[in-house]
């Protein structure tokens, strides 16, 4: 409870500070206000072991149900992300938005860079800044008299300081209120609250892209506003029809009586439901407002928009739908698993054609939602798990990446690629650390993005093999083909960004500093922890993913290891054999089979014991029953392993 | 096994082969630290770290003589139930001893190869994380850590092949403006890079689709319980799926190794620095793929049951081809670093010729050996004649063979060194480690009983032909002849070729004398290998040595007849000399040889006379554009597909999707235009409207 309200109860305090005290305190503050809660959100986890953690609040509130929080399985990966995200980039704001507000307060007011003291970066190069074209900008007239002069350019430096003391505290309120939103969307318990909490971090991002935003800032931030508005309106209709139905809105009522809903309707709330996140997502078709949202936005927030924001559709799939209404997921899971691979390819593709380098992360955030869909609609355990780690993966290599941008930009005044090149050993650290965000998207080892994507590729192809359905194979090798288009546009864009010539008028440049580079560090620490050592946010996946499958057999556990009866307690441990069970390939029948094999080659071998025509002879005879027959060999194993395809193929 | 050790963490031996891949991680990460002290401080921190690990592998071999292993698990990702191990079995330790050593040489070379280089801290960096992710892929004991050290390569190699990433015109490879179907044939080391990367990935995500597939029935990736449980491969291949995971598998090795679909970045890999691409081609990298193949080869061949032939088929004929092809393309390439490349393909061609005839014949062992052992003299030699290449860069100043010449009077040591491990690699008889590896897979080509061992076989011989031309015309180009217009220039300049350094030269030097050592004892030394081999595919893999495929048996089922082949293996006495082998290998270095001695050291005839003929002309021109291949593969995976894109984002996405919502803006307002037009404020229209609109009504109503 502390943990979400702090931060929304102490927003109106962080304006007050803004405005008397400066940025330097008022981001320590929010600083330590979200890091506090995050110490809150951490204590439960870390106190009930690491098996099966579940923490919960509940509070009677009015007639739709209780207002309680949650912590458990599901929610924890979502909510720790969120959370650490937002306490780190609360730090980094603090050179960025300094740069940026004063950047709009000149704009404002007029003036030079060089007219305010305390600049955080060293960029006093006087590059041509990016246009805030939307701003009106009014040129002072030079005036012949000099005091009068003098005097309007006291005025203007007064106002312009109160501007922007004003501004920063504006910003980290509203930061605070953002990130109580997307935490309390993730933790609530009710239906209706979880609406709630989903609505209420949309309208602070939809300020902070409309304050603080770049280019046509206030008409992005209204497509942005319109766009998942409407797509949570959608939602709400599904979610009223839920509870409806179900007589409450509490999760633990709706998933009781899941079943009362009339077949007729749960199609069309799964279909609002979908849609209604899909926008959230910005799965293909719905995307159009996220590369405006997210490259316009203020760096920071993008850096919090693209990974913590649009994944938590991802979370509300998992939860409002495929927890909550289990029984109906597995008829639809191949039209969410198609659907993310055009994504996923799609975004990728089109990132490709940018030269804004937050219109490439922009597009490839809606490519990797398309990874996210991809793993939810895989139909297996190990793929629904791997999509809920490659949200906490994404968070914290695109947040590293959009956090590059935010360096770049400050440090060089443009964020086009045409006009970069040969960065690296201008900015070695922000480089360095992109370099691990870039490999985190990527998805390769030590990072957490290679420990998430193997195991949703993972349970993609398991689905597909073991339901033998082609589409779902085809699916999964198209899928994996579009893990190069990733690999293509993040080395292109590094490429392009760090490497080369540096044009001359970036032959100055230096990196950033510490808010920026100290901050970024923690997030690639992180990733490369997640990726050697996954089981903190796997175990928990995991576990509660197993059992909210428990009863739905379509949908594959994890595979073991037959016969090694390695602990994996509950669920799983049948394993693999289980779906292939009408196969029943017993320890028995393998020695038999082996001997039988065994026994048939010695005879050829006496036969002539010659070479290798007749040895792949004797494999061939082995395998048709017919010429198997005729040598007198059982062909057991053969004839089962055809039976077990056939049945397979009849449940499938 | 006599003395299998299977220890849970870090306890006796074990930490040993922990310690020899995490050393050089550990160095890895202490280079940052000390970036702002003297580059010699790095230098030795280093070549320290390599050499610390070189010294734990060395402790490992006397396991290797006496078949015994090393396995060593701890505790991993426990919600999927896996453990992250290592596995010290005599493949492995041999491999570690190769690897571990000849890193350590090429790091103390490229103390002198990179005096003064800036960016020595990211050097060093890469380069200990490169052979720690080599030593991960040799020594882990499941596929998924194996893929930690497989990705980890790929990396190093994208940021050492990139190294120079400022893009300066001089580290570029290929000759400018060399177009081949509209495709630049010259790269950029970013470029390369890249290129490389993405390459190799291609495989990868083909390696990873294999594992997925024994990972779904078998529910681990420990290469123990694999075999030890063999009930996974039943059930694949009951659905014919366990040949497919094999090829997948051996994706993996293509793209690292660069056979043939995906040989294409290995030439433009020479962008980086000359030790780097030493490192690639001996050691690291392109060595991991043969090794994976040497990992998995057995484990399928012991499950024969399951008739493996096409698997290893395929893994003979990529490999013969390749070699074939990239040994034409190095008979005409102008630049010496890029000819050692092909041939490093080609050469990495015959090894998996020979695992892939292990795998067809009854005498698993014999091809299994031949590989191995040419593996360890190539990479003998091929460090020594990147390293020696290197020296020649460093001394001339350019890559171009036709910039050298007559090299060899200012350059004795040098001169002497590659010419030593140019004769290893052309094959020169009895006393040339590259002789009797070479000799010992056309043995076991001719032995193996695969219908299609003849043809094989020919291809063999003739790139063996075609590999002592070109080493002969690489080392006349470079040591032979007059000195070249931009040597004289150098001279006029004062710039003159002189010898390069001790601390260069000796390392060169020591491997030089190394694959002539081996090849002067060549015969004992493959019987050894033979042995410690066969009895290793015994122990771990029930394959025994006289062929039969009885090896599916596993440990602890000891199948019938497992007896007789023992006492036929004592009987015969194995490990002979196949003359007929012995002879195509001499003739072959004769041919190829004299013919290189001909043209370019005595110069008796003149190359030029190919330009005379419009088919030698076209001939050459069709291997000096790399028979197109990699034009078609820049047309098909890049220029199209970007095209498309081009043309999506500019007609889908620019226009529809984002036309979305301007249309909605512009519906919205033109329906509030439309709705604006009828509140005309006049009552008079109100009024006309309501009338007629009532008259309409009575008259449906009367109607």
């Amino acid at each position: 409870m502390v943990a979400i309200f702090l931060p929304v109860l102490l927003s109106p305090v962080a304006f007050i500070l803004g405005r008397k005290k400066g940025i330097q305190l008022v981001t320590w503050f929010s600083f330590g206000v979200l890091a506090i809660s995050t110490c809150f959100l951490m204590a439960p986890i870390l106190s009930n072991g690491n098996d099966n953690p579940v923490y919960e609040e509940s509070y009677s509130w009015s007639q739709f149900g209780n207002f309680g929080l949650r912590l458990d399985g599901l929610s924890i990966p979502f909510a720790i992300i969120i959370n650490i995200l937002c306490t780190v980039l609360a730090l980094y704001s603090k050179p960025y938005m300094l740069h940026k507000i004063q950047e709009d307060a000149d704009a404002q007011f007029g003036g030079h860079p060089s007219d305010h003291g305390n600049r955080p970066t060293s960029s006093g190069s006087g590059f041509e800044h990016i246009a805030s074209s939307s701003s009106s900008s009014s040129s002072s007239s030079p005036s012949t008299q000099t005091d009068i002069e003098s005097t309007s350019q006291m005025t203007t430096l007064v106002e312009k300081e109160s501007y922007v003391r004003t501004q920063t505290g504006l910003y980290f309120a509203l930061y605070l209120t953002f990130s109580m939103g997307m935490l309390g969307t993730v933790l609530a318990t009710n239906l209706i609250e979880f609406y709630v909490f989903f609505e209420l971090m949309l309208v602070p991002a939809f300020l902070m892209v409309a304050f603080y935003g770049y280019g046509a800032k206030r008409r992005i931030a209204l497509m942005f506003l319109f766009w998942t508005h409407v797509g949570a309106v959608i939602l709400l209709l599904g979610l009223l029809a839920m509870g409806f139905f179900a007589g409450g809105f509490d999760y633990v009522t709706v998933k009781e009586n899941a079943s009362k809903i009339p077949v007729e309707w749960m199609s069309l709330i799964i279909f609002s439901l979908v849609i209604g996140l899909g926008v959230k997502l910005a799965a293909f078709g719905l995307h159009i407002w996220l590369p405006y949202a997210h490259s316009e936005a203020p760096t920071p927030i993008s850096a919090l928009l693209s990974p913590a924001m649009i994944g938590i559709g991802a979370y509300g799939l998992l939860r409002l739908w495929m927890d909550l209404l289990t029984g109906d997921y597995t008829q639809y899971s191949i039209y969410i698993n198609i659907w993310g691979l055009i994504t996923m390819i799609y975004g990728g593709a089109m990132a490709l054609m940018q030269d804004d380098i937050k219109r490439v992360l922009a597009y490839s955030s809606i490519s990797q939602m398309g990874y996210i869909l991809f793993g939810l609609g895989s139909e297996s355990v190990l793929g629904i798990s791997g999509a809920t780690l490659i949200y906490v993966s994404h968070g914290l290599g695109k947040a590293l990446l959009f956090m590059m941008a935010g360096s770049i930009i400050l440090q060089t005044g443009t964020r086009s690629m045409s006009q970069l090149g040969g960065l690296a050993g201008k900015m070695p650290y922000t480089a360095v650390l992109a370099m691990i965000g870039g490999l985190t998207i990527i998805g390769i080892p030590p990072t957490s993005g290679f420990m998430s994507e193997w195991i949703t590729f993972n349970g993609a192809l398991q689905s597909g093999i073991e339901h033998a359905e082609t589409i779902r194979v085809v699916v999964f090798a198209l899928g994996l083909v579009a893990t190069l288009l990733t690999a293509g546009y993040i080395l292109w864009m590094y490429k392009r960004v760090f490497f080369g010539k540096i044009p001359e008028r970036l032959i100055h440049v230096k990196d950033s500093n510490r808010y920026i580079t100290a901050t970024m560090a923690f997030l690639a620490a992180m990733t490369l922890i997640v990726g050697v050592y996954p089981d903190m946010f796997l175990v928990p996946i995991t576990g509660y993913i197993t059992n909210m499958f428990s009863s739905t057999p379509e949908v594959l556990p994890l595979p073991t290891a037959d016969g090694s009866g390695a602990g994996n307690g509950d669920g799983g441990v049948e394993g693999v054999t289980n779906v292939t069970s009408s196969s029943s390939t017993q320890p028995s029948q393998v020695a038999d089979a082996i001997s039988a094999y065994a026994e048939l080659h010695s005879v050829i071998l006496s036969e002539n014991p010659n070479r290798l025509n007749v040895y792949q002879q004797s494999l061939l005879y082995y395998y048709d029953p017919n010429l198997a027959g005729n040598r007198g060999i059982d062909n057991s194993v053969g004839e089962d392993a055809g039976t077990g395809a056939e049945a397979k193929g009849g449940s499938a | 096994m006599t003395t299998a050790e299977g220890v849970m963490g870090f306890q006796g031996i074990a930490i040993n082969v922990w310690l020899i891949w995490m050393l050089p991680f550990i160095g890895a990460a202490l280079m940052p630290a000390l970036r702002r002290n003297k580059p010699n401080l790095l230098n030795y921190t280093a070549v320290g770290f390599s050499l610390a690990s070189a010294i734990l592998a060395a402790t490992l071999i006397p396991l290797a003589l006496t078949d015994s292993e090393v396995h060593s698990q701890i505790n991993w990702i426990s919600a999927l139930n896996l453990d992250a191990g290592i596995l010290a079995d005599p493949l492995a330790i041999i491999m570690t001893n190769v690897v571990a050593w000849i890193s350590f040489l090429i790091f103390v070379y490229s103390v002198g190869y990179l005096h003064g280089e800036r960016d020595l801290t990211r050097y060093w960096f890469f380069m200990l994380f490169f052979i720690g992710s080599m030593q991960l892929i040799v020594l882990s004991d499941n596929l998924l850590m194996l893929f930690f050290g497989w990705e980890g390569v790929g990396l190093a190699s994208y940021a050492l092949i990139g190294f120079w990433y400022y893009d300066k015109k001089k580290d570029y490879v290929g000759r400018e403006r060399h177009m081949a179907l509209g495709i630049p044939m010259w790269a950029s080391p970013t470029h390369a890079g890249m290129k490389a990367f993405l390459m190799t990935k291609a495989g990868d995500i083909m390696m990873l689709a294999g594992m997925f597939l024994i990972f779904i029935y078998a529910g681990t990736f420990g290469f123990k319980e694999l075999v030890a449980d063999q009930s996974w491969a039943i059930e694949m291949s009951s659905q014919n799926l366990l040949v497919p995971a094999a090829i997948l598998l051996f994706g993996g090795a293509v793209g690292k190794s660069a056979q043939l679909p995906l040989n294409e970045w290995l030439l433009e890999a020479m962008t980086g620095p000359t030790s780097v691409s030493a490192l690639i081609h001996a050691a690291t990298m392109v060595k991991a793929g043969v090794f994976l193949v040497g990992r998995i080869g057995p484990l399928f061949f012991a499950l024969a049951a399951f008739d493996m032939a096409q698997f290893f088929e395929v893994i003979a004929w990529v490999g013969a081809i390749t070699a074939f092809l990239l040994a034409t393309q190095a008979l005409v390439n102008p630049e010496i670093k890029k000819v050692l490349a092909y041939s490093t393909g080609s050469q990495i061609g015959y090894m998996m010729m020979a695992l892939g005839i292990a795998g067809l014949s009854t005498q698993f062992v014999d091809g299994y050996t031949a590989g191995f052992f040419q593996l360890i003299s190539h990479a003998l030699f091929k460090a020594s004649l990147f390293m020696g290449a290197g020296a020649l860069l460093h001394a001339v100043g350019s890559r171009f063979l036709t910039d050298m010449g007559g090299v060899r009077k200012h350059m004795k040591k040098t001169y002497i060194f590659m010419l030593l491990a140019g004769l290893s690699l052309a094959g020169a008889p009895l006393v040339t480690s590259g002789f009797w590896s070479k000799d010992s897979i056309f043995a076991a080509t001719l032995e193996s009983g695969y219908t299609y061992a003849i043809p094989l076989f020919a291809i063999a011989v003739i790139v063996a032909i075609m590999t002592a031309f070109y080493t002969f015309r690489m080392l006349g180009m470079a040591f032979f002849g007059d000195p070249s217009k931009h040597l004289k220039e150098m001279d006029a300049k004062g710039h003159h070729v002189h010898e390069v350094s001790k601390v260069m030269w000796v390392p060169f030097g020591i491997l030089a004398g190394a694959t002539i050592a081996i090849g002067l004892i060549g015969i004992p030394f493959e019987e050894e290998l033979h042995n410690v081999f066969a009895a290793y595919l015994d122990t771990s893999f029930g394959i025994p040595e006289e062929g039969s495929t009885q090896g599916e048996v596993m440990t602890g089922q000891q199948g019938p007849g497992g007896d007789e082949s023992e006492e036929e293996r004592e009987v015969e006495g194995r490990f002979e000399i196949n003359y007929a082998a012995v002879a195509a290998s001499v003739i072959a270095f004769g041919v190829g040889g004299g013919l290189g001695y001909l043209f370019y050291i005595a110069r008796k005839l003149n190359p030029e006379i190919i330009s005379k003929s419009i088919v030698t002309r076209a001939i050459w021109k069709f291997l000096y554009n790399r028979w197109y291949l990699n034009s078609i593969l820049y047309w098909g995976t890049v220029i199209i597909p970007m095209l498309i894109y081009r043309i999506i984002w500019r007609y889908f996405e620019s226009t529809i999707i984002d036309g979305i919502n301007p249309a909605f803006q512009f519906s919205m307002s033109s329906f509030s235009k439309i709705v604006k037009a009828g509140q005309t404020g006049i009552t008079q229209t109100y009024l006309f409207v309501f009338g007629v609109g009532i008259m309409i009504l009575v008259m449906l109503l009367l109607i």
